[in-house]
This record gives C-alpha cells, sequence and structure tokens, in this order.
C-alpha cells in the first residue's frame, strides 16, 4: 500500500507539488518568525550580559510599584551620598553611579536624528573604565561639562567625528557639545537602533535634573572576595527603598523587556502564519476531496482486489502525511532565509540589531514540522472518510466525479459550527477575550465554508449570469461549470472567504477607528495648533519642555499648554496620569464633564476620572481613591468629576499643580497644545516654525494637520495589517489554481470535444477564466459578509474604548471584490493556458 | 443545386470534391518503435456522397480521418477540406474550419455534460457568434425524433439519443463535410440502425457529404462507396456496396 501511495504521488508531481505550496508558504512564516524572533532574543541576551560582565552588582531604587517588576518598573533616584559608602564596604573594589535621560542628537541637516522607535538614550561615560559598558574606539569619554560621547552606530550613520560639534536636545533647553570619544557597547556599535549621549557624571545630573542623586550604582567586587558576603555588607549600608541585586539579574531583567516586546511582534506574525495555514487547510481539504473523487475507479477496484477500509483510508492518510512533511521541511528551510530576509529589511528600515548568529533551535524544527504536518493530515480526514464509503461495486458503474450533493448532516454539524462560533465570539468580544474571539472566528469560518454549498449552486448561477451574456457561450460554459459541483466550488472560494473576512473586518475596524480618531481630535482639541515629537512615525517621545516656554513667548500665541503624563498606581493598578493647568480647560483643550466642575476640581486639587474608567471601576464624584506616586508615596485624591473620553488626556486627570507636586522635574510633556490670538494663518505656522527651529524633533501641526496624520497612522497600520493578510489571500489563490488544474484535467475529454467541434484557444482560455472568477467574486461575497458582521461586531463591542463611530467602507468592500475577481483571473491564467494547449486528438482519445 | 445533381454527383466529375489527400503519410514514434499509421494516401471524399471508410484494426482508417478533418497533423503529404489545405491553416484558422466547415461524430463522450441538448446542438453556431437557423434545427431535430428531448442534458438521455443529439448538431452549422467516427461502436443495433438511416437521409435528402469510419459491414452498405484501407494504404474500394459486397472484401484483407 506504501509502495502505491508513493507511485501515486510520483504520479502526480505537479498537484503534489501545488497542494505542497500552501503548507510551504505556512511553515515558512512560522518559522521565519520564529527563526528572526530567538535570533534578535539571543543577540540581546548576549548583548547585555556583555554590558555588565564586569559589573557583579547594581544599586537601585526599589520598584516604587510591587506589581512593577524589572527593566520597565519606575525606580526612584538614590542619593549620590550613597556612592561614597558603597565604596567603603570592604570587598567592593570599585563602584560608580549612572544616570540616565532624554537626550537626542540634532544631526548636521538641522534635523532632529531619530531611531524609528527605540530609544535616545543620554547616560553618563564612567571615569572606571573596568566598570563601563562603555568602550572608547577613538578618542576618550568626556571630561568637562562641554564633551560628551557618541555611540559609533550614529556616528557612522550620521557623520560625526572626534572633534566635531553636536547639538543634543535634553529635557531642558537644547545644548552643543563636543564629541570627545566614540564608543561601542560592549562589542556592539549600537544598542538595537538606539542612540546614546555620554555624559560626565556631574553634567548627566545636572542635564536630566538629578542633582545630588544617581539612578543606580554599579559595583565590581574585588578578587577573591566571597559574593554573598560582600551584598550582604552593601545591603546594611543602604536605607530603605534601595536595593542591591546581583547584574546578571540586571541583564535578565534588561533581555527579558525586549523578549516581551519582541514576543508580541513574535505573536502577531505568528497569528497571521496559522491564519494562512488555516487557509491552506481548506485548500488541502478540496485539493483531496477532487482527487479522491476523481479516484474512485481505483480505490474502489483496490477494495475489489482486497483492500481494506482501513488500507484505503490509511492509503489517503499516508498521501497527506507524506505532502505534508516534504512541504514542512522545505517550508523550514524557506523559513530560515525568510528570516535572514527580514532581518536585512528591519536593517534596511533602520532598526538595526545587533549581530548574532542565526538560531535555529530545535523548537522552530518541532513547531513547523508539527504545524505543517498536522494541518495537511487533519485536512484530510474528511476526504479520506469519503474514500473509505466508496463501494467496491463503483469500479464497475460509471461514476462520475464530484457531483455529490448536499447532506443534511453537513448542514446540521456547520450550522452549530456557526452558532458555536457566534456565541464564543460573543462572550469574547463582551469579556474581553481575544483567545475566545480567535476561536470563535475560527469555528465560525469553518461552519462557513461547510454551509455554503448550500448557496452555492444559485450563487454561481447568480454571478455567472452577466459573464454568460458577456462572453456568449464561452462564459455559459464557465458559469455551467462552476454550478457542476457546488461541494467543489464552495470549498476552493471557502479559502479565499477566509482571507476577504478579514480583510473586511478589519476594513471595517480601520474606517470606524479612523473616523473616531478624528472626531475624537475635534471633540478633545480646542487648541489651533499640536506640537508633538515623533520618532519617524513612532510614538511621542516626549520633548523638552523649554520648548513650552520658547512657545508661549512668540507673539500672537495666547496660551501654549504642555501636556504631562506620569505613571501612577491608582486603585491597585498601575495607570497613567495626565496632568493639565486648569487655564488650559477651554482653551486649548475641551473637556466635557459629565458630572462636576472640571476647572474647579483641577483647581482645588482633585482627580477627575474619564467616563468609561468610572463607568467599569463604579467611581462616583466625591469618593476618595488612594494613589500611590513613585516619588511622595502613597496619598489619597477625592474624584471632583467625570469627563467623556478624551484622546489626549486619557483616563485620570489631575491639576499642573497637583502633577508638580507628584512628579520628578526630569518629566517630560508629551505634547504642547498652542492656542493663537487669530486663526490659524500661514503666518502664525511659519512663526511657530521659527520658534521651535532649535527644536527639531518637534513637529507643529494645525488641528486639521493633526486629524490627517492620526488618520494616516490608522491606515499604514492598516496597510501593513493587510500586507500580512496577502499571505493568506495568496494560498487561497493557490487553492483555486489548484482547483482550476484538476477541474482542466478532469475534463480533458469534454475540452478536447469543444475543441473538436470549433471552439478556439481564446474561448477555452474564457471558459476557464470565467469559472475562475465566479469562484473567487463568491467567495469574495461571502467573505465580506462575514467580514463585515465581524467588523461591525467588533467595533461595537469597543464602543466604550473610543470607537464612536462606526464605519463600514463600502467603497473598500467593492474594490474588495473587484479586486477578488482580478486575482481569480490571474489565478485562471496557468489552467486556461494548459487547457488551451490540449493537443486535441490526445484529449478525444483519452479514457 | 437541385438534389438530383448531388446524388449524382460523382467523385470524377469537374466538381469539386468535399475533402481530398494527396501522398499523405504519417509516421508515429522513432527507430525501432516506428509505426507508419498512413503510406502514401491519395484520395478523393465526393461532395455530396456518403463514403465509408473501412479497414482491419491498426490500417490507418482513424489517423486518416484525424488528418483530413484537421485534428491531428500529417508528417507529409497535403489534405484538403473543399479548397483549403489544412497544412497551411494555424490553429486559429483550423479551428475556424473545424467549426464552420467540418461536422464530427464520435463514437462516445459526443456532448458536453452541463449544456442542453439543444445548447449542444447548436455550440458549433454559439462558438462561431452566429444565429442559429431555427426551421433547419427543428426540421433536423423533428427527423431526428429529439424535439421533445431539447430541454434535457446528456444524463438524463439514451445512449441513442445522446448520438442522435450529435448527429444533429455536427448537422446543423450544415458543414462542408462530416467526419463520424465509429458513430454507432457503442449502440444496440435499433439504435445503430436509427442513427445510420439518418445519416443516409441527410445526403440523400439534404445534399450533406459525409464520412464515416467503420468496421462495421452492415453500416458501411449504408454508404455511396466503401474505401478500403490496410497498412496505412489505399488498399480497394466499391461502389454502391451491399454488406455482403463488403464482408468479402474484408475477408480478403484478413479483418
Amino acid at each position: 500500500m506504501l509502495r502505491l501511495t508513493l507511485k501515486g504521488l510520483l504520479a502526480h508531481k505537479l498537484r503534489v507539488a501545488l497542494t505542497a505550496l500552501a503548507i510551504v508558504l505556512g511553515v515558512t512564516f512560522v518559522t521565519g518568525t520564529l527563526v528572526l524572533t530567538d535570533t534578535i532574543n539571543n543577540s540581546f541576551t548576549s548583548l547585555f550580559s556583555k554590558i555588565y560582565s564586569h559589573v557583579d552588582f547594581e544599586v537601585r531604587g526599589v520598584a516604587a510599584f510591587s506589581d512593577q517588576q524589572g527593566a520597565g518598573a519606575v525606580r526612584q533616584p538614590v542619593s549620590d551620598t550613597l556612592l561614597g559608602k558603597v565604596a567603603a564596604v570592604p570587598g567592593v573594589a570599585a563602584s560608580e553611579g549612572l544616570v540616565g535621560g532624554y537626550a537626542q542628537f540634532v544631526g548636521k541637516d538641522g534635523k532632529a536624528i531619530t531611531t524609528g522607535g527605540a530609544p535616545t538614550l543620554g547616560t553618563t561615560f564612567g571615569s572606571k573604565p573596568e566598570l563601563s559598558a562603555l568602550h572608547p574606539i577613538s578618542g576618550h569619554g568626556p571630561t568637562n561639562s562641554s564633551q560628551l560621547a557618541m555611540d559609533e552606530g550614529t556616528a557612522k550613520k550620521h557623520g560625526f567625528n572626534v572633534g566635531d560639534r553636536v547639538t543634543v536636545l535634553l529635557p531642558g533647553p537644547p545644548a552643543t557639545f563636543t564629541i570627545a570619544g566614540i564608543v561601542r557597547f560592549g562589542s556592539a556599535d549600537n544598542l538595537g537602533g538606539a542612540t546614546l549621549a555620554a555624559f560626565t557624571l556631574p553634567t548627566a545630573q545636572k542635564l536630566f535634573h538629578v542633582e545630588g542623586r544617581v539612578d543606580s550604582i554599579e559595583v565590581a567586587i574585588a578578587p577573591g572576595a566571597d559574593k554573598a558576603t560582600v551584598e550582604h555588607s552593601i545591603a546594611k549600608v543602604l536605607p530603605t527603598g534601595v536595593e542591591v541585586v546581583p547584574a546578571q539579574k540586571v541583564a535578565d531583567e534588561q533581555s527579558s523587556a525586549i523578549n516581551n516586546a519582541l514576543g508580541f511582534f513574535s505573536t502577531a506574525l505568528l497569528v497571521f502564519a496559522l491564519i494562512s495555514l488555516f487557509v491552506g487547510g481548506f485548500t488541502i481539504l478540496n485539493t483531496f476531496s477532487i482527487t479522491v473523487g476523481q479516484r474512485t475507479r481505483e480505490l474502489a477496484l483496490l477494495r475489489i482486489v482486497g483492500a481494506s477500509r482501513g488500507q484505503v483510508f490509511r492509503s489517503v492518510m499516508l498521501e497527506a502525511l507524506v505532502i505534508g512533511l516534504l512541504a514542512s521541511i522545505i517550508g523550514l528551510g524557506l523559513g530560515v532565509a525568510m528570516a535572514v530576509g527580514l532581518e536585512a529589511l528591519l536593517d534596511a528600515f533602520g532598526i538595526s540589531l545587533p549581530k548574532g548568529a542565526l538560531i535555529f533551535a530545535p523548537r522552530t524544527a518541532i513547531v513547523g514540522l508539527a504545524v505543517g504536518v498536522g494541518v495537511t493530515v487533519v485536512s484530510a480526514v474528511s476526504p479520506a472518510r469519503r474514500a473509505v464509503r466508496i463501494a467496491p461495486i463503483a469500479a464497475l458503474q460509471g461514476v462520475q466525479a464530484g457531483t455529490e450533493g448536499n447532506s443534511l448532516r453537513r448542514t446540521v454539524v456547520g450550522a452549530s459550527f456557526v452558532l458555536l462560533g457566534g456565541a464564543a465570539l460573543g462572550v469574547g468580544l463582551s469579556a474581553p477575550q481575544i483567545s475566545l474571539v480567535g476561536l470563535g472566528a475560527f469555528l465560525t469560518f469553518i461552519g462557513v465554508g461547510m454551509l455554503s454549498p448550500l448557496v452555492a449552486r444559485p450563487m454561481a448561477s447568480m454571478l455567472g449570469r452577466p459573464l454568460a451574456r458577456l462572453r456568449g457561450i464561452s462564459g455559459r460554459l464557465g458559469r455551467e461549470n462552476s454550478m457542476r459541483s457546488p461541494r467543489r466550488t464552495a470549498q476552493t472560494a471557502a479559502a479565499l472567504m477566509v482571507g476577504l473576512a478579514l480583510v473586511s473586518t478589519i476594513a471595517v475596524f480601520g474606517a470606524s477607528l479612523s473616523r473616531s480618531a478624528t472626531s475624537s481630535v475635534s471633540d478633545a482639541i480646542a487648541a489651533d495648533y499640536i506640537a508633538m515629537a515623533t520618532s519617524q512615525g513612532g510614538p511621542p517621545t516626549g520633548f523638552s519642555e523649554a520648548a513650552a516656554k520658547t512657545v508661549a513667548a512668540l507673539p500672537g500665541v495666547t496660551l501654549a499648554s504642555p501636556i504631562y503624563a506620569g505613571q501612577a498606581k491608582v486603585a491597585n493598578s498601575v495607570t497613567s496620569i495626565t496632568g493639565l493647568a486648569p487655564k488650559d480647560v477651554g482653551v486649548t483643550i475641551t473637556l466635557r464633564m459629565d458630572q462636576g466642575d472640571g476647572t474647579g476640581a483641577l483647581a482645588g486639587g482633585q482627580l477627575l476620572v474619564d467616563t468609561t474608567t468610572a463607568t467599569k471601576d463604579k467611581l462616583r464624584v466625591g469618593q476618595r481613591l488612594k494613589v500611590t506616586f513613585a516619588e511622595t508615596g502613597p496619598t489619597t485624591l477625592t474624584i471632583g468629576g467625570i469627563y467623556k473620553p478624551n484622546i489626549i488626556l486619557g483616563s485620570y486627570l489631575v491639576g499642573r499643580s497637583t502633577f508638580n507636586a507628584h512628579f520628578a522635574a526630569a518629566t517630560l510633556p508629551l505634547a504642547l497644545l498652542v492656542s493663537t490670538s487669530g486663526v490659524t494663518s500661514r503666518e502664525m505656522t511659519t512663526e511657530l516654525t521659527k520658534g521651535l527651529a532649535g527644536y527639531p524633533n518637534l513637529t507643529v501641526q494645525t488641528r486639521a494637520e493633526f486629524e490627517k496624520t492620526q488618520e494616516a497612522q490608522v491606515n499604514q497600520l492598516l496597510g501593513l495589517v493587510y500586507a500580512l493578510l496577502a499571505l493568506a489571500i495568496v494560498v487561497a489563490l493557490i487553492g483555486i489554481v489548484n482547483t482550476l488544474m484538476l477541474s482542466v484535467f478532469e475534463r480533458t475529454r469534454e475540452i478536447g470535444l469543444l475543441r473538436a467541434v470549433g471552439m478556439s484557444r481564446r474561448q477555452v482560455r474564457t471558459m476557464i477564466r470565467a469559472e475562475a472568477v465566479i469562484l473567487s467574486v463568491f467567495g469574495a461575497v461571502i467573505g465580506i459578509v462575514v467580514g463585515t458582521g465581524l467588523g461591525v461586531a467588533l467595533v461595537t463591542s469597543l464602543k466604550d474604548q473610543g470607537f464612536t463611530d462606526l464605519v463600514v467602507p463600502w467603497g473598500n468592500m467593492v474594490t474588495f471584490l473587484v479586486l477578488a475577481g482580478l486575482l481569480g483571473l490571474a489565478a485562471a491564467s496557468w489552467p486556461a493556458r494548459r487547457a488551451a494547449r490540449l493537443n486535441i486528438l490526445e484529449a478525444i482519445a483519452t479514457e | 443545386m437541385t438534389m438530383i445533381d448531388t446524388i449524382e454527383g460523382n467523385p470524377t466529375s469537374a466538381r469539386r470534391p468535399a475533402a481530398s489527400a494527396v501522398e499523405l503519410t504519417k509516421t508515429y514514434g522513432t527507430g525501432d518503435a516506428t509505426v507508419q499509421a498512413l503510406d502514401g494516401v491519395t484520395l478523393e471524399f465526393g461532395a455530396g456522397r456518403f463514403t465509408a471508410v473501412m479497414g482491419p484494426s491498426g490500417s490507418g482508417k482513424s489517423t486518416l480521418m484525424h488528418c483530413m478533418a484537421g485534428l491531428d497533423t500529417p508528417t507529409s503529404g497535403t489534405a484538403f477540406i473543399g479548397d483549403a489545405e489544412i497544412g497551411s491553416l494555424d490553429d486559429k484558422a483550423l479551428t475556424q474550419l473545424r467549426r464552420d466547415k467540418v461536422g464530427f461524430i464520435f463514437q462516445a463522450f459526443n456532448l458536453v455534460p452541463t449544456l442542453t441538448a439543444r445548447e449542444n446542438i447548436t455550440l458549433p453556431v454559439d462558438l462561431a457568434g452566429g444565429k442559429v437557423d431555427e426551421d433547419w434545427l427543428r426540421q433536423v431535430t423533428d427527423q431526428l425524433r429529439i424535439t421533445d428531448r431539447l430541454g434535457h442534458r446528456p444524463s438524463e438521455m439514451s445512449g441513442g439519443q445522446q448520438q442522435r443529439v450529435a448527429c444533429a448538431r455536427a448537422l446543423v452549422s450544415r458543414p462542408e463535410l462530416i467526419f463520424a467516427d465509429e458513430p454507432t461502436g457503442n449502440l444496440d443495433s435499433n439504435s445503430s440502425t436509427e442513427v445510420l438511416e439518418f445519416l443516409r437521409r441527410s445526403v440523400t435528402e439534404f445534399g450533406q457529404s459525409i464520412v464515416m469510419v467503420t468496421h462495421d459491414a452492415r453500416g458501411a452498405a449504408f454508404a455511396d462507396r466503401v474505401v478500403f484501407l490496410a497498412d496505412g494504404r489505399l488498399v480497394d474500394e466499391l461502389e454502391d456496396p451491399t454488406s455482403d459486397a463488403i464482408l468479402e472484401k474484408m475477408k480478403k484483407l484478413g479483418g
């Protein structure tokens, strides 16, 4: 039986290749993602280990909020008087204070150097080289307050050399320094695309507003000293709120923070890989269904000569296993290549990663093989079961392939899948629980896939009518062919259905998000201009508060409101609190109160909460809430009012004075809202731009421009998601190519006959194309209907999260439909050519 | 032209034949596996005549038909349908020729399963984008007694009915020549007779030219003329044949 299966596979190389291609693509994506993230993880882990390799301990503030640990935790600086105390501990060989903060270089062209999301770091250059992670490769470390050291990556990319002057944007006013040296991190020329400016300790303390304090103290112990003893002794000299931790732990924290961030990225990519594998599953199911149908006689003959049901089942499953295995192995190989390619692509976008060996973990191979083989084998179960049901007598009867009708069982099972999926979606969306939503969508797709044969015939007939009219007999034949086997049509279309359903969901989601964002901007901001610091489309990075003062002093400016945000723990969860001057309300910012008096409450040191949070946490005006700040510890604030959600302000709002009382002076403003005496005019814009010339990281936009930027950001994100979903669509198209190819083989005789009685090659091609267009438009219609439903459900459930407007972009949907038809045409080109080239004589002689 | 003219047409008359072949050869394979399917065949199929092509298995009779109908290309020699030299035509012209000038009746799989009987019959006209001559269609289908079956699909018809639909299709575009390749090979004797009588009648009454490949002497007796092939060569022929005369000839050929 094994020999027979393998021989069968060899005899149908093309079919096997097409079937396998769907799986190859999916496994490639899975493998590529895993290899890439493992590689990045590994490079960062080894980088951090190297950076901390000369340090034994770090002394630092205890995490301000106990439920926040690791690298991202809010920590208070420690007094620099501890430096001396720690240095005096027996067994400590060397110790040094570190300070870090915002420092962004300005390039030689006067533009701020941006990083594509990576931090722009300012730090200290230690006076003790044995402790430092920074190693000068030319020049030396800064020795006075007018010098700094620059990382090698930035220096190379932007053409800076030792001795050059460079302007740096800082929490305070920008300043210019001389480059004393170019440095490396350990052995890397940069830290994941981050830029780094290193100052002397006193300079850094002054620039980052931490005079008299340091963020951490790095400690190296004397050779031969006992680590545990020294750690214990250091701990003894530390006041409460300060801890000593092994350097390895800090390194681990740093790398795990990166790993977590990457984890999100990797999960997102894997989700898209799984979607395409799911779509590939449909393709495999379909291919096997068709070939089992075509092989009815052969399988029945096997039964006659004595093959058991089990043997027939196993032969089909074995075929799936072999194809799955083959495809997965190829996918693994291509996945590695994809990882290399992606790394190069990221590099091209300026996200340089530390160089490291490509990591191909055993886990990657296991996951890739398991997923690829699993999907193939599972998809083949139903066709294999159908093969088992073939009666031996079928060998003697002329059974036509692919004319089976709709079974009641299938309808019932399909309907239950849809119902179950709908229920899971409902629960998942209201919980909200993303995995339930995914499961719900998955079940719905399978259910719709099972039910779609019911409508395949009438739909194909309806969609084919215009084609039959336009393209005459070829169009009519194409239409008839698509109606021939509703199940085959439905299964082929199902793959595209899933792809288009997701695309439509995203379209509804995106359009609603875009509209909501725009309308929420006009609902939230009254100012004429908005200035924000952005780095190449990344999140706002914060900017120097001196900029706010500069703008406020410009003629024509009536009010410039910096918006500050910081982290605090409110009612047991760490969240962001916004600080706003009471006088800003109504001038630069629009605060629509549900309850209470906003301005009064802000001036009176009370806390304002937005409606969403108030409803969710059952908060009411007058209630007293425990709020813990990193700098000042726990305090109690009274809720003075409840405001409608505001895109700029977030969930909690306090007055500027309250904010300043609890947050360090180094906290940077995130946005600057500017009201002017006149309406926005070109002169005013020029004035503002000129006024902010010293802060090239700041972009000034009118409110209308800002709205457009918000919209553009949404669209950019959508574009990325569409691009990733394109993979699933490609897999679906391969399915269409495969089905058409199999149909062409199956109808060789018929096509030969048509050619003999006078059908031209062009007409043959038209016939196949018509069928493809009907198939794909059918899939697209169902997909768009299902997807729009999903999108509407999604947006409705997110109403409280700021999705105020529900928009169904009908124009986009029509575009998708047309695109699907065109893609169908493209998918048909090869099978159509193949059909047109059939040798008539051989075709009509084929038994 | 009158019907009498057509019936009286004779291969040596000045009238142009419906199809002709000159020194037609066809070789399959190379080296030791070479098969000489046609070995210099020269003949004419008279217009308005019913010609049967006979010969033992492997005599080249099907190959001759395929080459003369533009389904296959001869290794050497020339073949004509009317005035058109098949060898000089590209695929597009050949397709048009088959569509407009030739009708086909095969042994089996004559019909497109997704089309109704009527759609199958009008297929060549539809492919040409032409208009169906309804009166003619009606006349043909009445003769074939399939007028009440026109809305049915092939799977809903008997083998005999399917074959009669194929006859109607071959006739509907009034082709220069109909090639019938063992048209009764899959039929019982009643259905066979029905099909053969119709073919005979279409020659007699409508002046249609027909070439039929067969190895059934009874069927060949319906023809005006029988040509005999053996080993790819034209070896004999009979005018106004009877079954017995044909059987006699075939015995000599060892078929």
